[in-house]
């Protein structure tokens, strides 16, 4: 049980640049990893849009569709 | 031995053995186990022991302490057990006649005449004031006269420590204000008792006394603490706490001493102004800044002494930190003042080491108040030529090996890299040859000492962090990435070189180039995959330096961005490491919520072809899940740990349904849709979660509706998420979580629509 040191950082600034090297890196990251995400819903926003739903891929395959041109454009 | 048996009810009879002892005769018996006390009480969590134990082991320690107790040591001994027994003392410091008793003893032992129990004392108080905040109102003014008269008369070691009671203060006060001021919280638990401000017209003075006396060529010692350092630290703090109220007590003493022949007087002077920068409002400060600037700027040229102009060039650099950048109206530095200021900043860096570290130091700031800039002119785009050759003529000095002078430099060029606008880009494009070269010196095969190495890999880290910070810069706009890319190959190659070396640091700066290199270089990386593939590998099995490996799991993320569905080759080999990472128990636990956001990556770059890792990346989303659910009773941190996970295994479910959507596979994940839902509804209902989980737990049901359509309908329908929860996100304050949640309303309404 020594005496505790009680040394405070003199003449330092709060963040060493080191830290700030990381922590903008894991910001960029994190922007890039957000536009990626955005990017795969806005696709998807858009194919709802532009598609009726009895076009939609994933949907069960229905026995009988009507599309309806007057109202949407054919996906391409 | 106690520390590991305690806990676990293994022994139980040791704490009435040790406690037999302190009525023993010989003085070193009760020494020792006094001491042994201590050392448990260090070792123990609080928890493992049980209050009767506690009361026995606080009396015997406070007794030990008692001016009655005629044998030093053993008074000594008790003092420092005490130090450690606080954190088991809550129910004591809540009785009034506990804590009154245990106060008095400690105030007492204040002033015995054996330094060494005063300053074990004084460590007590310093504890206790951070520990017992909330209980020191009674005892504060008795505290203030025991502290002042320590640091007015007492040795070195004892003043440092009730300095540092103040300080420990202010670090309280200011932690309780913020959170006063804070957006969320609203409140404190604890009230601030403003002992700070109520101590400040004897407080300040008596600070101001410590700051003249500076050891001779202190500024050259990295390991030096005295009570002029300590004084000018807490006066910083205490600034800090108490705002414009600061300014009035302390510039007499500036206006007096600055002047003065004896460099002592001049040196305090300075030291008071810059510490005093941060805190009070700019309003108050920025018309003595105006005053202060052009004469700091003479001093920094004309001073005599070494000590007055390394303390002007931080006092400077504290100016520009804290009363520059777009944020303030009034600029300090405007076009009549900068090219002196640059003027004498790059003189100022031919000075001293130390004093030349500083000068790069204020330069840090200064490029840093223009940060803002954008791609508009900044006006240090004329002096950006003069600038980064000076920073680099510091890192070719002799003596830049000393005060962190080299390291300062090279952090400042990353800074005016990082602040520099689209004007400069050329000049910042004929760094990366230099820089290039320097890396490719540091890398040549000389024998060298253990001494030479360790500098060497310094060196290495220090230019792999410039280089990356550069190809950041230059990658963020499509005109510069392209003539930049150039340099890739080889920049690579010196990368990859680095990895021979065994330093931590150096890795992990060139594992962030590399990240970056990946982001701009796009689907053009997949060329250096073969080579670095392996050092890819090393860095995610870094288990001790747990850095490296986080690095390293972001590093995956920005691959899997830039090659897509070309990761796949080398995808088994990091599902694997990243698999055994997150069962491991070696690994620090910050490093398995990025883990997880990998995952999430891994599976938006490869799409179905992710459907091979699915059987053991779903289990232990699972699990996690399930444990990251219910946390209740956790403490802040564990909350914030949490979230953090919590979000890191909603961006993995977000990646994986986005990844399949539109594949022939999507039937796959439909097994997993219920635990899913279920995941978002308890988060939901716990109420514990931050805005980030809030925005990313929303979206992952709108990625989960997206991909699985009509087919998770009825179970979308059933779960709380997709009404209550979608509801209050479609109405929250936070755009982003809007957003999100227009987006899981929008694929809602077309899964459930059939």
């Amino acid at each position: 049980m020594a005496p505790h040191d009680l040394r405070r950082p003199f003449k330092r600034p709060a963040i060493s640049d080191q830290q700030r090297r990381r922590e903008l890196s894991l910001q960029r990251q994190a922007q890039n990893r957000l536009d990626a995400q955005h990017h795969a819903r806005r696709l998807a926003s858009t194919l709802l849009f532009l598609q009726p739903p009895q076009s939609d891929p994933t949907s069960e395959p229905e026995p009988d569709p009507e599309p309806e041109p007057e109202i949407a454009p054919e996906p391409k | 031995v106690a520390g590991i048996e305690l806990p676990h009810k293994q022994w139980p009879e040791l704490v009435e053995a040790l406690l037999s002892n302190i009525h023993q005769l010989p003085a070193h018996t009760r020494q020792a186990t006094l001491e042994t006390l201590g050392y448990i009480c260090e070792e123990v969590s609080p928890d493992a022991v049980d209050q009767d134990h506690v009361n026995k082991i606080l009396t015997a320690v406070v007794q030990g302490m008692n001016a009655s107790e005629s044998n030093n040591d053993v008074r000594l001994a008790a003092t420092r057990a005490l130090y450690n027994a606080l954190g088991f003392a809550q129910a004591n410091f809540s009785n009034d006649m506990e804590r009154d008793y245990i106060m008095r003893v400690v105030c007492e032992a204040t002033l015995c005449p054996e330094l060494k129990i005063r300053q074990a004392a004084f460590e007590c108080l310093v504890a206790i004031s951070s520990t017992y905040y909330e209980k020191l109102a009674p005892y504060i003014q008795d505290i203030f006269n025991i502290t002042a008269k320590a640091v007015k008369e007492d040795e070195e070691p004892v003043a440092l420590q009730a300095i540092e009671f103040w300080s420990s203060v202010c670090d309280e006060e200011i932690d309780i204000l913020e959170e006063y001021g804070g957006d969320f919280t609203g409140d404190s638990d604890i009230p601030c008792f403003y002992f700070v401000k109520q101590a400040l017209p004897v407080l300040v003075p008596m600070l101001l006394e410590t700051l003249l006396k500076q050891e001779e060529d202190q500024d050259q010692d990295e390991g030096a603490w005295n009570i002029a350092m300590a004084g000018g630290t807490c006066l910083g703090l205490i600034a800090r706490t108490v705002g414009d109220d600061v300014v009035p007590l302390v510039m007499p003493f500036i206006e007096e001493n600055i002047t003065k022949p004896d460099w002592r007087q001049r040196e305090a002077a300075t030291y008071a102004f810059g510490s005093i920068l941060e805190g009070p409002s700019p309003d108050k400060l920025i018309p003595l800044v105006n005053i202060a600037l052009s004469f700091m700027l003479t001093a920094l040229m004309q001073d005599p002494n070494n000590h007055v102009k390394d303390t002007t060039a931080w006092t400077l650099g504290r100016m520009f930190e804290f009363l520059h950048g777009s944020a303030l109206e009034t600029p300090i530095i405007t076009q009549t003042n900068i090219q002196q200021i640059i003027t004498v900043l790059l003189q100022s860096m031919k000075d001293v080491p130390n004093v030349a570290e500083k000068a790069c130091g204020a330069l840090y700031f200064l490029a840093q108040g223009y940060e803002d800039a954008g791609s508009s002119s900044s006006p240090l785009a004329p002096f950006f030529q003069e600038i980064v050759q000076a920073l680099l003529t510091v890192t070719h000095r002799e003596d830049a090996g000393e005060s962190r002078l080299r390291t300062a430099a090279y952090e400042t060029l990353n800074e005016v890299v990082r602040c520099s606008t689209d004007e400069t880009a050329p000049m910042v494009l004929q760094l990366v040859p230099l820089i290039m070269m320097e890396l490719h010196q540091t890398l040549e095969g000389q024998k060298l000492s253990s001494d030479e190495r360790e500098k060497q890999n310094e060196l290495q880290g220090l230019l792999c962090g410039c280089l990356q910070v550069i190809i950041q810069k230059l990658g963020s706009s499509e005109a510069t990435k392209y003539v930049f890319m150039q340099y890739a190959d080889q920049m690579m190659a010196l990368f990859l070189r680095v990895f021979a070396s065994r330093s931590a640091t150096a890795h992990e700066e060139a594992m962030l180039a590399i990240g970056a290199l990946a982001y701009a270089a796009g689907a053009d990386f997949v060329k250096y995959m073969p080579e670095f593939y392996r050092y890819l590998e090393m860095g995610l099995q870094n288990f001790e330096d747990y850095q490296v490996c986080a690095i390293t799991v972001g590093v995956v993320g920005d691959i899997c961005r830039a090659l897509e569905d070309k990761v796949l080759p080398y995808c088994d080999g990091i599902m694997t490491q990243l698999l055994k990472d997150l069962s491991s128990n070696q690994l620090h636990r910050s490093v398995k919520p990025p883990i997880f956001s990998c995952f999430g990556d891994i599976a938006l770059a490869i799409g179905e072809n992710f459907e091979k890792y699915l059987m053991y990346a779903m289990p232990m989303l699972q699990s996690a899940a399930e444990l990251s659910a219910h946390i209740s009773g956790a403490d802040d941190d564990m909350l914030e740990y949490t979230n953090s996970l919590r979000n890191g295994i909603l961006e993995a479910y977000s990646g994986i349904f986005q990844g399949f959507k539109g594949s022939s596979k999507t039937q796959l994940l439909m097994p997993f849709a219920p635990h899913v839902l279920q995941f978002l509804d308890s988060l939901y209902m716990e109420k514990d979660m931050d805005d980030a989980v809030s925005k990313t737990a929303i979206g992952v049901l709108g990625d989960l509706a997206d991909t699985l359509g009509s087919n998770a309908g009825p179970l979308i329908q059933q779960s709380v998420s997709s009404r209550d929860f979608l509801s209050e996100c479609l109405s929250s304050d936070d755009h982003l979580i809007r957003e999100s949640a227009e987006w899981a309303k929008l694929a809602i309404s077309r899964a459930i629509s059939f």
